[in-house]
């Protein structure tokens, strides 16, 4: 059963069935196509359409009923199509000279001379070089490859110079198998220069956005400057990747936009998809056309979405730039296109590599530092279901999606296209599985840290409490500091049974006598208050003064029985007045992250941290406890703390005459700024009232209206008075 | 090498008929006013295959250097039909071609025959 529909074709109506009027417009659309560079194309495709209704009329006077596929597939057949002009003796448009000795060429390249270095265009990934050495050696592409990976950054230069001095085995095909770069309008966001570029690269087009957006979010964040090569320490890597993560990348994004021309006609789509114009790739955008949303996903993945309304008028229009290169313009001008289009290629996927690379690595380290954090599990975590969830969180929640990511990665290089649903479906499940078992984990954590035992103070007597400096510094009870790149705070192994907490604080407060004293508090958590007692109990907390020193414990034990429960320890050291202490910060040396303008870095350097956990805002609420900074000298006195002179300081105590004087300066100009407002506020006003009244005689309006501005300049005028009075009663108390 | 020779050939072929057909077209419209499957028809019958696709470009191509013209011909069902007739320049072109191709016709058969000693004796 078959649709018949009419049609009026050059005068004449005939009835022809959907499908071959389907293959009737897609074979005047390969003419149109063929002839495009041809001076009298319109004309000569009206005399070849009258020839086919000619042609149809026949048949139907013969007695068909319709035109069926056949009849059409007869009449194209004795007109020839686009391919069948060229075997014709001679007459080919100008168009297809430069094409068939492209043919001749591949099949050279294919059967004749197998021992030449081609660059493969069918296998190719990204320029065909890996798939053409492959091919030459008689090899399996994927090992070439995985080689290639493995030397990436040799590998790549020679990549490079080998893509642009191997020739290629694509033909160029009839109307432009060249692929050009075009603005895609159909997917466009803002000037569909991302899209083309996407069809360009055949890259998705996520990406490529992302490669825009990535600069400009960056700009927002004042990180222009992101040295991607800090990683690796790369310190004088050529600076164009800096363009890339720039705002420079919005200017090119401009510039691509002015340069590029729009993809109108279904020519131009084709030729940035880089398609060979040929009937079928005709018929297929055509019918991709026709048939709506679902099935052009389907024959061109998920890139061309929205096109549905390209219809024939459209591809009517075909624009004259699709005309390919005339051949004289070929020779040295053309390598010099090519070499450039090549170069430009293959910083866009160096810079893709590069991303790749960063983001395999980052993943593998996350991986990494959990596991990491596997052996400080004893002494946390409880056996039996507290350590299962663990665990699965390790596994599901970050190898999972590590391992997923890292096979999408190598499946993609590999060329692999088809995604395989159960796998995806399997880690995405799995995944989704850890999320079970995160609240499971947090729950049973929370309830072994639920209680506190109740805090006693201690007394610890000095040996010599009547000096007048004492300097608290921390006593390092290992003789090694684990200086690797990853340090999990607050944990520094000691031996394999044994870790220390940095989970000490200091506290000052003004001693009612004449002598320092030292008070401590052992805390502890645990899953009951009993719990909490012995484990705060156990807390083994070492002091240790040798004349003005005071030596703490650096940490406090932990060990595998009894669990890390938040042990921690408190000290309040009683300052006398009149006397001076400091609290050291001894320097370990340790590797430092850090991200600065320059990017993100590592240095080696003392750090900053006090052995002592816990910052000083600890003492916001504790009125007796001051308020201090590490390695400072300071002195009680009655009213406070205060540093010894000729000590650093954070905050400039400028004189207060100085100040005040400063701040009735300031006062004076805010005064005459106001003055001047005023007066420039006035003037406006009646030179507005002015012009009014000279515009508009009759208005009783106006006049209802300029009393209003009268009003409104005298309360403004009442306003202003009124701030300098407010002005002045603030001065006068400052200076009382 | 043998594949090679094939496809020297097969050009040959073709770029002889390429110079010919142009001229055969011309001849045939010379004849007298012409419908486009006509000179497909006697081009047929004189065992020289074009298809339609090729003879259209090609007639567009003579009309528009001025060799050609056509005529709108009413025809018994359906629109008028395009007719071809050679323009006075035309005919002056054929006549230099007609020249060209009798010398051309000449020569060739002059040289495709056997070699004979003596011919002037």
């Amino acid at each position: 059963m078959k649709k018949v529909i009419n049609i009026n074709f050059q005068g004449r109506i005939l009835p022809i069935e959907e499908e071959s009027y389907e293959t009737l417009k897609q074979y005047i659309e390969s003419l149109r196509q063929y002839f495009d560079a041809e001076e009298g194309r319109d004309e000569i495709i009206n005399d070849i359409e009258c020839r086919i209704a000619e042609l149809c009329d026949d048949r139907l006077k013969k007695g068909a009923v319709c035109i069926t596929e056949d009849d059409m597939r007869l009449i194209i057949e004795s007109i020839g199509r686009p391919a069948d002009f060229e075997a014709q003796d001679g007459f080919e448009a100008t168009t297809s000279a430069s094409a068939s000795n492209g043919n001749q060429q591949q099949f050279s390249a294919n059967d004749e001379n197998p021992k030449r270095l081609y660059r493969d265009e069918q296998n190719k990934v990204i320029g065909g070089v890996c798939a053409g050495i492959a091919n030459y050696l008689k090899l399996d592409p994927l090992l070439v490859r995985v080689l290639w990976i493995l030397l990436f950054g040799i590998s790549f230069f020679a990549y490079v110079l080998l893509w642009i001095a191997v020739p290629n085995t694509s033909a160029h095909q009839i109307g432009g198998a060249r692929k050009r770069l075009f603005r895609d309008i159909d997917a466009k966001v803002i000037g569909g220069v991302c899209a083309g570029l996407s069809k360009y690269f055949e890259i998705r087009v996520r990406y490529i956005r992302l490669l825009f957006l990535v600069p400009s979010i960056l700009l927002v964040l004042n990180w222009n400057h992101f040295h991607l090569f800090q990683f690796w320490e790369f310190d004088d890597f050529p600076n164009f990747i800096e363009l890339t993560f720039s705002p420079s990348a919005v200017f090119v994004y401009i510039v691509l936009w002015l340069v590029l021309p729009e993809a109108k006609t279904t020519a131009d789509k084709l030729e940035m998809r880089g398609e060979k114009v040929d009937i079928n790739s005709i018929k297929n955008t055509i019918q991709t056309d026709m048939e709506g949303f679902g099935k052009r996903a389907q024959s061109w993945g998920s890139n061309m979405y929205n096109k549905t309304k390209s219809d024939d008028s459209q591809t009517a229009t075909t624009a004259s730039n699709t005309a390919p290169e005339p051949a004289q313009r070929g020779g040295c001008l053309h390598f010099a296109g090519r070499t450039m289009t090549i170069l430009f290629k293959a910083f866009v996927y160096f810079v893709l590599g590069i991303i790749t690379i960063s983001i395999l690595a980052a993943l593998f380290g996350v991986g990494i530092a959990t596991t990491g954090l596997l052996p400080l599990r004893r002494f946390i975590l409880e056996d039996g279901a507290h350590n299962w969830y663990a665990y699965a969180i390790i596994v599901f929640f970050i190898w999972v999606p590590v391992i997923g990511i890292v096979t999408a990665i190598i499946r993609k290089i590999a060329g692999i296209k088809k995604a395989n649903v159960w796998v995806r479906g399997g880690f995405w499940s799995l995944w989704a599985l850890s999320w079970v078992f995160i609240p499971l984990f947090f729950a049973t954590l929370t309830k072994s840290f639920s209680k506190q035992n109740e805090p006693q103070e201690e007394v610890y007597k000095l040996a010599n409490a009547k000096v007048n400096y004492l300097e608290v510094s921390a006593q390092q009870k290992l003789k090694y500091y684990n200086h690797t790149w990853l340090k999990l705070e607050p944990f520094n192994f000691f031996d394999s049974d044994t870790v220390y907490v940095r989970n000490l604080r200091v506290r000052i407060v003004k001693a009612a006598s004449d002598s320092f004293e030292v008070k401590y508090v052992r805390i502890s958590n645990g899953k009951t208050v009993a719990e909490a007692e012995r484990l705060a109990s156990k807390i083994n907390f070492d002091l240790n003064q040798q004349d003005s020193s005071l030596f703490l414990d650096k940490g406090i034990a932990i060990n595998k029985t009894d669990k890390f429960r938040n042990q921690h320890v408190i000290m309040t050291l009683a300052v006398p007045v009149g006397k001076r202490f400091k609290i050291t910060n001894k320097a370990w040396e340790q590797v430092r992250v850090s991200v600065d303008k320059r990017g993100l870095r590592s240095q080696t350097g003392p750090n900053i941290d006090f052995p002592f956990d816990g910052d000083n805002s600890d003492w916001y609420n504790d009125a007796e406890a001051f308020d201090y900074d590490y390695d400072v000298e300071y002195i009680m006195t009655p009213t406070g703390l205060e540093r010894v002179k000729g000590q650093p300081s954070d905050d400039n105590n400028e004189d207060p005459e100085q100040l005040k004087s400063r701040l009735e300066e300031l006062k004076r100009e805010s005064e005459k700024i106001e003055n001047d407002l005023k007066k420039t506020w006035e003037q406006k006003q009646k030179e507005a009232d002015e012009i009014k009244k000279q515009l508009d005689k009759k208005g009783d309006t106006i006049k209802r209206n300029s009393t209003k501005n009268e009003v409104a300049v005298s309360d403004t005028v009442k306003a202003i008075a009124f701030g300098f009075d407010a002005i002045k009663l603030l001065i006068s108390r400052f200076q009382s | 090498m043998f594949q090679l020779t094939a496809m020297d050939i097969q050009n040959t072929q073709s770029q002889m008929r390429k110079g010919v057909l142009e001229f055969c077209i011309l001849s045939i419209i010379n004849r007298g006013e012409v419908y486009p499957s006509d000179i497909i028809d006697q081009m047929k019958a004189a065992n020289l295959h074009i298809l339609e696709g090729t003879l259209y470009p090609l007639l567009t191509r003579l009309k528009n250097a001025g060799l050609l013209n056509y005529r709108w011909v009413e025809s018994v069902s359906g629109p008028p039909r395009k007719y071809f007739v050679m323009t006075d320049a035309g005919k002056e072109a054929f006549s230099v071609l007609l020249q060209t191709w009798n010398d051309m016709a000449n020569a060739v058969s002059l040289l495709t025959q056997p070699q004979t000693p003596n011919t002037e004796a």
